[in-house]
């Protein structure tokens, strides 16, 4: 019973906190920026806006433009069920593996480029050959440095490298940070962050990610934005529960559950102010620089995995 | 039942079915429809025949064995049908059966431009040989079989021979696949030079009287020769002028099965006939391996002619399957053989998904290019809305071949991905490396062939039609929807049903003599959990299904609920106020135009731009600008181009022999002639 | 005793002649000599065909024999006869090496039969072995004569001769004279004659002459 609630709340809570990451990166920009910036539940009502407003759909669109949205937003459904949040004792063998949680988010970028190519106007289409070119680059970078972990500690399954990689020795720790920092490059690259992509240009030419959706409106919207957010959210969770899973619940207890949401809530807080500083740090890279970034990335992970094979 | 349909007269009826479609096709090539007809309806009957017979194979627990003597001295037919084999066969008549649902209406467009008895006769005679092909158990008459198959699939690439490319790449073809067949021919022979026999039955029981010298030479040998039939790299250049050029359920029949043969006599002689492999054989077949997967994904992103763009994914596939190959090679030969057996099943696994997805998209293509007339993926666009059950089908069978789960491409690279990463651990350190490598070229693989089947599938079907032709399109015919459709329910079932197929794979290693009894790395549990490597990965497809589905429904519900009074209207698409033309579509070459400059290190891309100016003299105004855009064949220029040269050069000073003059000729013989008997006496 | 000896004094004076027209035959200018040259070879064939009648008289081989006998010597010369008198090709072309050159290489070709190697070959009937390598002597004769001859009709006579060359080794050589034997060699004669029939007339209309030199326009 008290699995099938923290199960209940596994699912829940990571769609239900992703527009709230969003805010707060936001809101940190404009301080740095100098503005007071929107509050930080403001994206919460820009999704019920959307949610409520008319849809105009391009003649030329197919279902597949009706259909991604859904699609979408149901694998990072999926993923986030598979990926430890706060407990590292509840154990999904099924779905939970780093190659599984790898391939679903590709499901989910593969019918949102198709989606960018369905209405047939001039942004979508570069914008899936950006947003292809910068992904398939970044799968080796994400893999590699995932397994990095896994070699460490025995399994693939994620809810079994959470629960091990605290309880490794302080060496092992060079390799979990080099690999962390390959991570981090690749989580900036699949959120669509700077240096990859600016999430808040208004420039066509300058999009990867909004170039994709630009023909979107209304609920389906709504949807992709929060999926988005979901994504962002994955992320960070990823790299926080995976690659530092200090204070993650181990066994079964309300205070030891209590304890490691909010454990999680803080690393959700640091992890976004990281993104912000970062993103009002430095500029985004031109298109062709950004394939030398991958690489880099996949190298650290690679490093990484030198060391401990 | 079972012993009825395992018998030997079910399996001569199968070849024997094959050989009456051929004959059937030739009595009745007078009239065209009769002559699809039965030449088609016999390759069906001998499919469901085949397809019935291989499962009771696979199931059964005795060896099959067959043999009839012929009059020449060293020739037996004999046919050896075990656990593999049958498995082999199973592939075939799979892909043959769907293949030939789809010929009967695809040929309809041949009909009284080219002889349909013809394409008959050659279909029929092009799988019989492949059947023979993988239950030969004699060294002349596997190669007598090899070589119909060759010839049947030469005569059928040049079907359409009006078309002077077509005629190229037949040759092209031809000249490849022999030079092949000579490297196997030195293979084979070697092996029987050192066993005395023909048989390889035989030359298994006497393997131990090869050297090892003699055993690395066949090695590469037969690495060559089966290569150049897969179409490794660098003996590839066939596939992508072959495939394209012949008729879409043909070229389906290659790429998927024919190009398998090559693989399935690999494993044949790297695993069942030789025990004590080598370690290095197994780290060379990575390294081809990767590099064949890599090449051939980055060639095919590059191509903007759709069949050519799946010829070149198939060479990205069987370097997939060789990565599975060689880590099973390196495997057994440090004794592992539990994951020597991950490897093979990965290996195996994905040679039948490829075959089932491949076949797929390459009917999808033939539907595509038959009602566009062109096979130029410039000039598609918005098929979706004409033809909406092949662009379905070929959706399918893109999420297949770029590993999306739940279907049955992510559970084979899955596993790969599991024997290499059991590679990485368990081997010593310059051999790690090379796990590492292919790893990473795997997953940069994977990577790409997602974005090679978003630009094929979404340039193809989606958005606006670029040309006259695509705006035109119109459905297929229902028998070409049919084997489409099947083979997409396939592509969904095999990804489902991934624990059911591997304890049957697990079955199928165990007869192979390199692994004999041996403790399976993937077990598969009750409630269809597969865990491989004593629980280091564990996945179930069906839950992953099941999870998707559930997720989809929830937020499709969800969503209707809370937007329930909002209305969805059609517009136009952002124009910017311009009007809509096909020009502001994105073409094939821009998609694929980054990630080209990305790799121009390998693709070696070159530009000539010409310009036209409306004055000659004052040159400000242009009337027109040309771009040629061209990915320069690598192979061709650095590697084949010197030895064709090479070759011409000798072939020169040798013509001089050839005088034309009588007497000259007379000479030679009797120069000879004395030569002879000097030596000989 | 002494019919045996007679025999072989009158065998191997048969395979000599037969020798000597070879050789003499690259002498000849004129088609005619050419032609009678041929005569006595085959008659000398004959002739070493008919010999076995003297002490087994059958018919089998006497049928044969006359056959050989018919068609070579007779047939053939005046089917050669006949042909040269219609296109006039009184005079044979030149050769490739001039008389010494022939001669010598006639006398290497003859000095080679005696030698060693050859007579491995020679040995397969000791009784016989001078005639056998005679014999073999005819046939690498016969097969120069081809090669330096550029007249067509010399080079069809070479062959014609080459054939008695194989005949008269087959004879010494200990196989089975059966009918089929010289069915085959009067089969291989027939074939000769006919392809000489039919080409020297398509050649000579269609080149004007026989010179094989001559003949380099094939492709119209």
């Amino acid at each position: 019973m008290a699995e099938i609630i923290l199960w209940i709340i596994q699912i829940l809570i990571l769609p239900a906190l992703s527009p709230l990451c969003v805010g707060i990166i936001r809101k940190i920009k404009a301080r740095f920026q100098n503005r007071q910036g929107a509050s930080i539940f403001q994206p919460y009502s820009d999704i019920w806006k959307l949610l409520h407003k008319d849809e105009v759909i391009s003649r030329d669109a197919s279902w597949i433009f009706r259909f991604a949205p859904f699609a979408i937003f149901g694998a990072t459904l999926a993923v986030s069920a598979s990926i430890p949040i706060f407990a590292s004792f509840l154990s999904n063998n099924f779905t939970s593996d780093i190659l599984v949680v790898i391939y679903i988010l590709a499901i989910g970028a593969f019918f949102l480029a198709l989606a960018g190519l369905d209405v047939g106007g001039a942004f979508g289409g570069f914008g899936s050959s950006r947003e292809m070119t910068v992904s398939s680059l970044a799968e080796g970078g994400l893999l590699f440095s995932l397994l990095v972990l896994s070699f460490m500690s025995g399994t693939t399954n994620l809810f079994s490298i959470s629960g091990t990689i605290d309880s490794l020795p302080l060496a092992s720790l060079l390799p979990v940070v080099l690999a962390f920092l390959g991570f981090f490059i690749v989580l900036l690259a699949e959120t669509a962050r700077f240096p990859f992509d600016n999430p808040s240009t208004h420039l066509e030419l300058t999009m990867i990610h909004e170039a994709m959706i630009i023909e979107y409106s209304g609920k389906r919207l709504a949807l992709i934005e929060w999926a988005s957010a979901n994504k962002l959210l994955i992320f960070i969770t990823l790299g926080s529960s995976l690659f530092f899973p200090m204070g993650i619940a181990h066994s079964m207890g309300v205070i030891a559950i209590a304890a490691a949401i909010l454990f999680y809530l803080l690393k959700i807080l640091f992890f976004c102010i990281a993104i912000a500083i970062i993103e009002s740090g430095i500029s985004k890279l031109r298109l062709f620089r950004l394939p030398d970034l991958l690489l880099f990335s996949f190298i650290l992970s690679v490093i990484a995995l030198g060391l401990i094979i | 039942m079972q012993e009825l349909i395992l018998s030997q007269v079910a399996f001569f009826a199968v070849l024997a079915l094959f050989g009456l479609g051929a004959a059937a096709a030739l009595i009745f090539r007078k009239d065209d429809n009769l002559a699809n007809l039965s030449s088609n309806s016999f390759a069906i009957l001998g499919s469901l025949l085949g397809v019935a017979y291989s499962i009771a194979a696979i199931n059964s627990d005795a060896a099959i064995f067959y043999e009839i003597k012929s009059s020449f001295p060293l020739l037996s037919l004999n046919f050896n049908i075990d656990r593999l084999a049958a498995f082999f066969i199973f592939i075939i008549s799979l892909i043959s059966l769907f293949c030939s649902i789809y010929g009967a209406g695809y040929i309809k467009h041949f009909y009284r431009k080219y002889s349909i008895g013809s394409l008959g006769f050659f279909y029929n005679l092009f799988i019989l040989g492949m059947l023979c092909v993988v239950t030969a158990s004699n060294i002349l008459f596997f190669l007598i079989a090899w070589e119909i198959m060759s010839l049947a699939s030469y005569f059928l690439v040049i079907y359409e021979r009006d078309k002077q490319e077509n005629i190229k790449a037949g040759f092209l073809y031809f000249v490849m696949t022999h030079i092949g067949t000579a490297f196997i021919i030195l293979a084979l022979l070697l092996m029987y030079k050192f066993t005395g026999s023909f048989d390889f039955l035989v030359i298994k029981e006497s393997i131990g009287s090869i050297p090892p010298l003699v055993k690395d030479i066949i090695f590469i040998l037969a690495l060559i020769g089966f290569g150049t039939k897969a179409g490794i790299i660098p003996m590839h250049i066939w596939l992508p002028a072959a495939h394209p050029a012949a008729p879409s359920h043909v070229s389906a029949l290659m790429s998927g099965v024919m190009i398998k043969t090559g693989i399935y006599m690999m494993i044949r002689i790297f695993f069942d006939i030789f025990i004590d492999a080598s370690l290095w054989w197994g780290a060379a077949i990575l390294i081809v391996g990767s590099a064949s997967a890599l090449l051939g994904v980055l060639y095919a992103m590059a191509e903007n002619d759709l069949k050519k763009l799946l010829a070149y994914s198939s060479i990205e596939n069987i370097g997939i399957i060789l990565l599975g190959l060689g880590s099973a090679l390196s495997f057994a030969a440090l004794e592992m053989k539990s994951f020597a057996a991950l490897a093979l099943i990965a290996s195996l696994f994905h040679i039948l998904n490829h075959s089932v997805f491949k076949s797929l998209l390459f009917l999808g293509a033939g539907s595509v290019i038959s009602k566009t007339h062109t096979g130029n993926i410039e000039e598609y666009g918005g098929l979706i809305k004409h033809m909406p059950q092949t662009a379905l089908f070929f959706l399918a069978g893109s999420m297949a071949i770029s590993a999306l789960p739940p279907f049955n491409g992510f559970f084979s690279e899955w596993l790969t991905f599991q024997a290499l990463f059991e590679g990485m651990k368990s081997m010593d350190s310059a051999y790690q490396w090379i796990f590492v490598f292919s790893a990473g070229s795997l997953v940069l693989t994977s990577g790409l062939a997602l974005a090679t089947f978003v630009k094929a599938f979404g340039v193809t079907f989606l958005a606006r039609p670029r040309s006259e032709k695509a705006a035109h399109a119109e459905e297929s015919s229902l028998s070409l929807r049919l084997g489409m459709a099947a083979l997409a329910a396939l592509c969904l079932l095999f990804g489902l049903s991934s624990g059911f197929l591997s304890e049957i794979f697990n079955k199928i290693l165990h007869g192979i003599k390199s692994f004999g009894d041996y403790d399976p790395a993937l077990v598969v549990s009750q409630n269809h959990l597969i865990s491989v490597n004593g629980g280091f990965s564990s996945i179930s497809v069906p839950a992953i299904f099941a999870v998707l589905i559930l997720a989809g429904i929830a937020i499709f519900a969800i969503t209707r609920f809370v937007s329930k009074e909002q209305n969805v209207k059609i517009g136009a698409t952002w124009d910017c106020g311009t009007n809509l033309k096909p020009r502001m579509e994105i073409t094939s070459t821009g998609f694929s135009r980054t990630l080209i400059m990305i790799f121009k290190g390998i693709l070696k891309p070159s530009k000539q731009a010409g310009i036209e100016y409306s004055d000659a003299n004052m040159r400000y105004f242009p009337k027109s600008r040309t771009y040629v855009l061209e990915i320069s064949d690598v192979y061709k220029k650095y590697f084949y181009k010197p030895l064709h040269n090479f070759v011409f050069k000798i072939s020169e000073r040798v013509k001089k022999i050839q005088s034309g003059n009588v007497n000259a000729y007379v000479l030679y013989i009797f120069m000879a002639l004395i030569l002879l008997l000097f030596f000989a006496i | 005793m002494i019919d045996a000896m007679n025999n072989s004094f009158f065998q191997f004076t048969a395979i000599t002649a037969v020798f000597l027209s070879a050789v003499l035959l690259h002498i000849t200018k004129r088609n005619s000599t050419a032609v009678s040259l041929y005569f006595i070879q085959s008659l000398a064939v004959a002739a070493l065909l008919f010999q076995p009648l003297f002490e087994n008289f059958s018919m089998i081989v006497l049928l044969m024999a006359g056959l050989t006998l018919a068609i070579k010597a007779v047939v053939a010369p005046l089917f050669f006869s006949k042909l040269i008198k219609r296109h006039q090709l009184k005079f044979s072309a030149s050769t490739y090496l001039n008389t010494p050159l022939t001669l010598i290489v006639i006398a290497a070709l003859a000095a080679l039969t005696n030698s060693r190697i050859f007579s491995h070959i020679a040995s397969i009937d000791p009784d016989n072995k001078k005639i056998l390598a005679l014999a073999i002597a005819v046939i690498l004769v016969s097969f120069f004569l081809i090669i330096n001859r550029k007249g067509a009709v010399s080079q069809i006579i070479g062959i014609l001769s080459l054939e008695n060359g194989i005949v008269a080794f087959a004879l010494f050589s200990g196989l089975e004279q059966s009918p089929a034997l010289q069915i085959g060699v009067i089969f291989d004669l027939f074939v000769w004659v006919i392809i000489a029939a039919v080409f020297i007339s398509m050649i000579y209309k269609q080149f004007g002459s026989l010179d094989v030199t001559e003949l380099k326009h094939l492709k119209e």
